[in-house]
């Protein structure tokens, strides 16, 4: 059994655990105290294909090309967290990105096969706790070939 | 006319007020009697909620005057009660029935460094 969705996701949070500081990482937690900042939690995204307008005679149980796209929240509480929040964003682009397990084992980029990962961009939100609260909410993209055999 | 100083403050402070002591720059301290409304707060980016404190506290304005403090001056100065210290980062100003002067200010602060 392959499930790449499930496979990109349980590495993300291994991923995002790693970045410099982060106190706690979390796999769709969507309650957290101050005590647990910095965290990292990385929320379970939409996919879709093009599949709509694929009206081929294919096989329906082919494989297809998929687009999943994960969010990964980083929230901090910090007089700086503003720069904070740039420190980890940074750590967080470049460990998906150069992350080797995601890009040769399970998305299979490049060389590997036609998957794609992807930095799509962010948001970022910011207010007043016990000192100043920020959030950054990041979305990435992988690409990678569903194989319903292989389910 | 009802004397709300008297009437309503002078009791609420006297039974929930703690002392406090105020730090302006170089001014020295000045000793206040605060409420504090330290509540707890949440903030929700992206779908998650952070829980936390959003630190507070009410002062009364004559109690600054009798000092010699305008309430602009209190934005920066680091209040001290219940045990803990902390810098004052807004003070909206609450009113009152016989004009805001008379009234409270809501000293709205942050963690103090350190």
């Amino acid at each position: 059994m392959v499930d790449v969705r499930e496979d990109i996701l349980a590495r993300l949070l291994v991923v995002v655990a790693t970045i410099p500081n982060i106190r706690s990482a979390y796999r769709n937690n969507l309650n957290i105290d101050e005590t647990e900042l910095p965290a990292a939690i990385v929320l379970d995204g939409d996919e879709e294909t093009n599949d709509a307008t694929d009206l081929s005679m294919r096989p329906a149980h082919r494989p297809t090309v998929v687009q999943f796209m994960p969010e990964i929240i980083i929230a901090d509480q910090a007089d700086l967290v503003g720069s904070n929040l740039s420190v980890m964003r940074r750590e967080l682009i470049k460990r998906v990105l150069f992350d080797t397990a995601l890009n040769d084992q399970i998305v299979k980029t490049g060389r590997n096969g036609n998957g794609a990962i992807r930095y799509l961009g962010c948001q970022t939100d910011v207010g007043w706790m016990r000192s100043l609260h920020g959030a950054l909410k990041a979305q990435f993209l992988f690409k990678y070939s569903m194989r319903p055999e292989e389910l | 006319m009802i004397d709300f100083s008297a009437d309503l403050y002078d009791p609420i402070y006297a039974v929930l007020g703690v002392p406090a002591t105020l730090t302006i720059g170089t001014a020295g301290e000045i000793a206040l009697t605060v409420i504090d409304k330290t509540r707890s707060k949440t903030q929700t980016s992206g779908g998650v909620e952070t829980s936390s404190v959003g630190p507070g506290a009410y002062a009364r304005i004559p109690e600054l005057t009798a000092n010699g403090i305008a309430v602009g001056e209190c934005i920066g100065a680091v209040l001290t009660f219940n045990g803990r210290s902390w810098i004052v980062r807004e003070a909206p100003v609450q009113g009152s029935p016989n004009g805001e002067d008379l009234g409270e200010v809501r000293f709205l602060l942050m963690k103090a460094a350190g």
